[in-house]
C-alpha cells in the first residue's frame, strides 16, 4: 500500500472495530459495549445491516437463545435496536482494503477512510461454493446461481431466477429455498445429494421437501449441464459407497433453473493478507479461548471462523470475542500463562479453539469426520483421561459443543490436550 | 375411513419413523416413536398439522420492493397455499413498520399476517 | 432493384471479432463508411475471447507460412497498440520445456524454426538454471523466448472496435448476415437488421467463414472445429510461474501437452486441449478433458493443488485442415477473383491474437486498390482510464470527491467500483449484458464468481439504465437471467 495518499484519507479511531454487521458483528459489538469499550465502529460492505439475516426470511432463529423461533430479519432487528440504542457507529456500503498496524484501510461514497483500531474482530461470514468447485461439466447457460444469490433476488429485489428448478445439495439453504420456490408458484423438480443422507436438519427435509412432494435423490450428484444460451437439462448420475459414478444410473433431468447449495467458504483474505494463521479443516483463523487470532489484537467469529449450524451457537461465541477485543482495548487482558494445543484426534474433523492461554470454562464446538451411533467423546492429556461424554449419534451436518474446565495445571505444565471419538468405554 | 400415516419426528435429530393409525378425528394407534415429546408430535402431526407460514408482500413506494411476513400462528396444513394467494394478491404502502400486522385474519384462519422487518419510504 | 434506401457503404465487414475489430480500426482512420455485422450481443463473442490470450513470438509457425509472417509482424505491433488503445500487455516470456534427451533435440528443432521466422533473443538454458528462475517448474532444458506476451484477448478486441466506433465505424450487434448477392460492382448484403449495400465485403466471420463465403460463392475448404478447454487458477496460485511454460509438443496420442499460462489479471491458465468436434457451437466443457488438464499440469508443476481451479471454459479453433490431413494449414487471406472485392479470411487460428494487427495491415493494402484511402484529419484517441484498484489512494480519494460513485465497492473479488460498471454499461458499441460488464471492467471474474457484484449490477442495469431486470441477458440474445418477479404490481 502507497503511502503517498494515506494523508488524504479520512482519520477516525475506534477501541474495537468490527468487519462485517451480520449476526456475528452484531452480537459482538454489543458485547463489546458491554464490556467497557466506549467507541466502537461496525463496517459493512452492504447498504443493509444484517448481513445474510435480511434475505433469510424463514424462521428458526433464535430458539435456542431466546425461546422463540424468529425469522431473520426478526433477530437482526432484536440485535439492531440494541446496538442502536448503545451508540455503536455503524459504516454501511463501506469495503475494507487492506489493515495496515491494525488501521482499516477502508472506502465508501465519502472517501477512503483509515480507522485507527486498538483491537478489531473478523466477522465477514462465507461465500458460497461455486459450480467450479466440484468442476461440473457442460455448457455454461444461464439460469445458474448459488442458492444464496437466488435467495437475494427472490426475497430482497422481487426477482424469480427461473420457473423449472433443480438444486443441488440437501443443507439447510437449499431445502429452504426448495420451499420457497415452491411456494413462488416454481415448479420444483429436486434436490439432488451425493450423501446418503440430507445434510440439512430433519425438521426442514420435513417442512420443505416431504410436505410438498419434492423429491430428494440421495446418493446422486449432478454430471453434466446442458443449455446453448438458457439452462436447457442437467444430467444426474447415482454414486456408489467410494463416489464413483454407477454406469447406468444416468438421468437427464429437463430445467431451466439450477442452484447450487454445495457448501460454505469462510472468507479470509484479509485474515490470509496479514500472515495470519489458518486451520485448514475449519476455513478460518485459528484462535484461542479468547477468539483472538495468532496477531495479537485480531479476534474472528461468526461463519468466517467456521461454518456454523444455527445462529444461537455462533452468536455465544461471537460475544466472546466481543468481549475480547473490548478488554484488549482497554488494556485489561490477562496476562496469558501459558499455551496449550486443542488437537483433534480420531474421528474428529477440527476443534475450536485450537489453543488455550488461560484456565476456565471453555465452550468448545467441534465437527467429527463421518457419520456414527453411539460414541463417546474424549479429553485427553498424553498420559490422563480429563473427560468423557457419551453421544447419542453424530454427523458431520451437526456441530457437536460442549463446556468444559481447562485447568491451572494444564496451563502452567504445558499439557496439549487431544479431542476424539471412541467406540470403547 | 382409518389411515395409516408414516411421520418423520422432527423434535429431535433422531428422526424416528412413527406409524400414526387415525381416522382424521382421533388416533387410535402411535408407534416407533423413543419419547413423550414424539409421541406427543406425531399426534398433532396426525390430527392438526399447522406450519408457520413465512413470504413476502409487495410494498409500493419503499426503499425495498418486498417486506418479508409471518403468519402470526402456525397455519393449518391444508389452507396454506389459500393463505399464500392472498399474501400473493396483497399490496401495502410504505412506510412499513416491524410487526405492522398488514393481513387480519388471512383466509379465515383467524390468524394475521405480520410484517417481520422494516421498510421505510423512499 | 437497388433501394436507394437501403444503407451505403464503403466497407462492410462480417464478424466483430479480433480480425474483424483490428480492420475496422484501422478503417476508421480513414475518411471512409464501415460497418461491422455482428451477430452477438458484444464483440468477441467466439474464439477471439476464448483462447490463451498470449502474444506468440512466432517460432510455433511453420518457416514462411502467412501465420509466422503476420505473427511475428503483428507482435512488433502490439506494444505500441497497447499504448494507444490503453490495454495491458506483459512480455512474461515463455519457457519451452524438455524433460529428456528426445524432447531436448525438438527443442533444438523448434529453436531454429524460430531463428529462420526471425524470433528474436532464442537462448537455450540447461534445467539447474531455469529452476533458479522458476522454482517451481523442472526440466532437462528451456527455450527461453523473450517476446512471448500475455494480454486480455476480449479486452484487445473490445479496445480496437470501441475505438472505432469512436471514429465512425458502426457495429451493429445481433446482426446476422443471412443473404449476400453482387449487383453491378455492389455488394447486397441482408441481414435480420435491414439490407445494405457496400463496395468492399470482408469476411472475418471466424468459425462462419464457410458459411458467409458460400452465400455468394462455391468453397474450395472446409472447416474442422477444434476444440480447446481451458481451466482457470485461483489468483493465489500466481506466485507458482513468472513466465508461460510450454512443454515440447507431444508426440504421444492422447498427451495433450498443456501450457501453463499466467494471465495479465494473476490467474493461471492450464490448456487448452484439442479436439475435433462436429458442431462449432459446442463450447462445452468433458470432465475427461478437465481431469486431463489438472493432471498434466502437475506433471509440468506439481504443487498445483486440486482445489485451485475456479472457473473452466472452451474455445473452438477455426481449422481448415482435417484431423486426416494433421490438423494444420496456413492462413488464406484472400481477394476472390470471381467477385472483386469479396475478401476472406479463412482458417484465423493460433496465432490469430498476435497477427490481427499485422493482417489487419494486409488486408487494407487489398483494399486500398479499389478505394482511394484518405487519412483523416482528425483521430478520437481512445481515452484511457485506469481502473480503481490500480490507482493510488490520493487518485482514489479525488475520484471519489468528483463522483461518490467511484467509492461504492460492489465487487469484493477484485474491488470494482459502481462508477465503473455504470462506465462498462455505457460503451459505444451499446453492448449491455452481463458478460459485456465482466469484459470490461472484471465484476464478476474473481474467485466468488458473481456471488456479490451480480445483484449489484442488476440493480444498476435497473436504476441508472433503465433496464427490465426481465430482459437482462447472460451473454447471447437467449440467455435471460430471470423469469418474472416475485410480486407483480399489476395496474389496477
Amino acid at each position: 500500500m502507497e503511502i503517498r495518499g494515506l494523508k488524504k484519507m479520512i482519520d477516525l479511531k475506534a477501541d474495537v472495530s468490527i468487519i462485517g454487521a451480520g449476526p456475528a458483528g452484531l452480537a459482538a459489538a454489543l458485547s463489546a459495549k458491554e464490556n467497557g469499550a466506549k467507541n466502537i465502529i461496525v463496517i459493512d460492505r452492504n447498504s443493509w445491516i444484517g448481513g445474510i439475516l435480511p434475505q433469510c426470511i424463514h424462521d428458526g432463529f433464535g430458539i435456542e437463545e431466546t425461546g422463540s423461533s424468529m425469522t431473520g430479519p426478526e433477530y437482526a432487528h432484536m440485535y439492531i435496536k440494541n446496538a442502536k440504542n448503545q451508540n455503536i457507529t455503524f459504516m454501511k456500503e463501506t469495503m475494507v482494503l487492506d489493515i495496515i498496524n491494525k488501521k482499516i484501510i477502508a472506502v465508501n461514497t465519502k472517501g477512503l477512510l483509515k480507522i485507527k483500531s486498538k483491537s478489531i474482530v473478523f466477522a465477514m461470514g462465507c461465500r458460497e461454493k461455486t459450480r467450479w468447485n466440484i468442476l461440473v461439466p457442460g455448457d455454461r447457460p444461464s439460469g445458474i446461481y448459488t442458492a444464496g444469490v437466488a435467495q437475494a433476488f427472490i426475497n430482497l429485489y422481487n426477482i424469480m431466477p427461473g420457473k423449472n428448478v433443480i438444486i443441488v445439495g440437501s443443507g439447510d439453504v437449499g431445502l429452504i429455498i426448495a420451499r420457497r420456490l415452491k411456494f413462488e408458484g416454481a415448479n420444483v423438480l429436486g434436490v439432488v445429494e451425493i450423501l446418503p443422507y440430507a445434510s440439512g436438519l430433519p425438521r426442514n427435509v420435513v417442512q420443505c421437501l416431504d410436505d410438498y412432494d419434492i423429491p430428494l435423490f440421495l446418493n446422486h450428484t449432478i454430471i453434466e449441464i446442458k443449455g446453448k444460451q438458457r439452462l436447457e437439462s442437467v444430467t444426474i448420475a447415482q454414486v456408489d459407497k467410494k463416489g464413483d459414478i454407477i454406469i447406468g444410473s444416468e438421468r437427464k433431468i429437463l430445467c431451466d433453473t439450477l442452484l447450487l447449495s454445495l457448501g460454505l467458504i469462510p472468507e479470509n483474505e484479509l485474515a490470509n493478507s496479514l500472515g495470519i494463521r489458518l486451520d485448514s479443516f475449519t476455513g478460518g483463523p485459528v484462535v484461542n479461548q479468547k477468539f483472538e487470532t495468532n496477531y495479537p489484537g485480531i479476534f474472528s467469529c461468526g461463519n468466517s471462523l467456521q461454518v456454523y449450524d444455527t445462529v444461537d451457537v455462533l452468536t455465544i461465541d461471537a460475544k466472546k470475542a466481543g468481549k475480547n477485543a473490548s478488554l484488549y482495548a482497554m488494556g485489561e487482558n490477562n496476562k496469558d500463562s501459558g499455551e496449550i494445543s486443542v488437537k483433534p484426534g480420531a474421528g474428529v474433523r477440527y476443534v475450536i479453539p485450537q489453543k488455550i492461554t488461560e484456565p476456565g470454562k471453555i465452550h468448545f464446538t467441534l465437527r467429527v469426520i463421518k457419520p456414527s451411533g453411539k460414541i463417546n467423546l474424549k479429553i485427553v492429556t498424553k498420559k490422563s483421561v480429563l473427560y468423557k461424554k457419551k453421544l447419542l449419534w453424530t454427523n458431520p451436518a451437526n456441530m457437536v459443543e460442549f463446556d468444559f474446565e481447562i485447568s491451572d495445571f494444564l496451563i502452567k505444565n504445558k499439557k496439549d490436550i487431544e479431542v476424539f471419538l471412541d467406540e470403547k468405554k | 375411513m382409518k389411515k395409516n400415516k408414516e411421520i418423520t419426528c422432527i423434535v429431535c435429530p433422531i428422526g424416528c419413523k412413527i406409524i400414526v393409525k387415525t381416522d382424521g378425528n382421533s388416533v387410535q394407534l402411535i408407534v416407533g416413536n423413543k419419547c413423550k415429546k414424539g409421541f406427543e408430535y406425531a399426534r398433532n402431526e396426525a390430527l392438526d398439522p399447522r406450519r408457520m407460514l413465512t413470504s413476502s408482500i409487495l410494498v409500493l413506494n419503499g426503499e425495498w420492493p418486498l417486506v418479508s411476513v409471518k403468519s402470526s400462528k402456525p397455519v393449518p396444513k391444508q389452507k396454506i397455499f389459500k393463505v399464500l394467494d392472498e399474501i400473493k394478491k396483497k399490496k401495502v404502502k410504505a412506510p412499513v413498520k416491524f410487526g405492522q400486522k398488514i393481513i387480519e385474519n388471512v383466509a379465515n384462519t383467524n390468524i394475521d399476517i405480520i410484517a417481520t422487518k422494516q421498510i421505510p419510504k423512499i | 432493384m437497388i433501394h436507394s434506401r437501403m444503407k451505403n457503404f464503403h466497407v462492410a465487414i462480417i464478424g466483430g471479432g479480433i480480425i474483424g475489430s483490428a480492420i475496422a480500426w484501422e478503417l476508421s482512420k480513414y475518411k471512409l463508411d464501415t460497418v461491422v455485422f455482428e451477430k452477438e450481443c458484444d464483440v468477441a463473442f467466439g474464439t477471439s475471447k476464448a483462447n490463451s490470450g498470449v502474444i506468440h513470438s512466432g517460432i510455433n509457425s511453420a518457416k514462411d507460412s502467412l501465420k509466422a509472417k503476420f505473427c511475428v509482424e503483428g507482435n512488433k505491433k502490439i506494444k505500441n497498440l497497447a499504448n494507444e488503445l490503453g490495454f495491458k500487455v506483459k512480455w512474461v516470456g515463455k519457457y519451452v520445456i524438455s524433460k529428456n534427451k528426445e524432447e531436448t533435440k525438438e527443442l533444438e528443432k523448434l529453436m531454429k524454426t524460430g531463428i529462420s521466422n526471425k524470433v528474436p533473443g532464442l537462448k537455450l538454458i540447461q534445467g539447474n538454471d531455469l529452476t533458479i528462475k522458476e522454482p517451481n517448474v523442472i526440466c532437462e532444458k528451456a527455450l527461453w523466448v523473450p517476446t512471448a506476451g500475455i494480454i486480455l484477448p476480449y479486452g484487445f478486441t473490445i479496445a480496437l472496435a470501441e475505438n472505432a466506433t469512436e471514429n465512425n465505424v458502426k457495429f451493429l450487434l445481433e446482426t446476422k448476415v443471412t443473404k449476400i448477392k453482387k449487383r453491378n460492382e455492389k455488394f447486397i448484403i441482408i441481414t435480420n437488421k435491414g439490407d445494405f449495400q457496400s463496395d468492399i465485403l470482408i469476411n472475418s466471420s471466424g468459425l462462419n467463414c464457410k458459411n458467409i463465403f458460400q452465400m455468394l460463392e462455391e468453397p474450395d475448404f472446409n472447416v474442422y472445429p477444434c476444440r480447446g478447454e481451458y481451466l482457470v487458477l485461483d489468483k493465489k496460485y500466481c506466485h507458482l510461474i513468472k513466465s508461460m511454460i510450454y512443454p515440447v509438443p507431444p508426440k504421444e496420442y492422447g498427451v495433450l501437452g498443456v501450457h501453463i499460462t499466467p494471465t495479465i489479471e494473476g490467474n493461471i491458465l492450464i490448456g487448452p486441449s484439442a479436439e475435433f468436434i462436429d458442431d462449432p457451437g459446442d463450447k462445452k466443457t468433458t470432465k475427461k478433458m478437465m481431469d486431463a488438464l489438472l493432471n498434466e499440469s502437475k506433471d509440468l508443476i506439481p504443487s498445483i493443488p486440486d482445489n485451485a481451479v475456479i472457473n473452466a471454459f472452451s474455445g473452438i479453433r477455426c481449422k481448415i485442415a482435417s484431423p486426416e490431413e494433421g490438423g494444420w494449414a496456413d492462413y488464406r487471406i484472400e481477394e476472390s477473383k470471381k467477385n472483386p472485392g469479396f475478401i476472406n479470411l479463412i482458417g484465423i487460428e493460433s496465432p490469430g491474437l498476435t497477427a490481427a494487427p499485422a493482417i489487419a495491415e494486409y488486408v487494407i493494402e487489398m483494399i486500398s486498390k479499389h478505394i482511394e484511402l484518405k487519412t483523416k484529419e482528425f483521430f478520437n484517441k481512445r481515452k484511457i482510464e485506469k481502473r480503481f484498484s490500480e490507482l493510488n489512494p490520493k487518485q482514489q480519494s479525488e475520484l471519489i470527491k468528483k463522483d461518490e460513485k467511484w467509492g461504492r465497492i460492489i465487487c469484493r473479488c477484485e474491488h470494482v467500483t459502481e462508477a465503473e460498471v455504470i462506465k462498462a454499461l455505457s460503451n459505444p458499441l451499446g453492448a449491455q449484458t452481463l458478460s459485456s460488464v465482466k469484459n470490461r471492467c472484471r465484476a464478476g471474474m474473481g474467485r466468488c464468481q458473481g456471488g456479490f457484484c451480480t445483484q449489484h449490477i442488476v440493480r444498476i442495469m435497473n436504476e441508472h439504465f433503465k433496464i427490465d431486470p426481465n430482459k437482462i441477458k447472460l451473454k447471447s440474445s437467449k440467455s435471460n437471467l430471470f423469469n418474472g418477479n416475485t410480486r407483480i404490481k399489476k395496474n389496477d
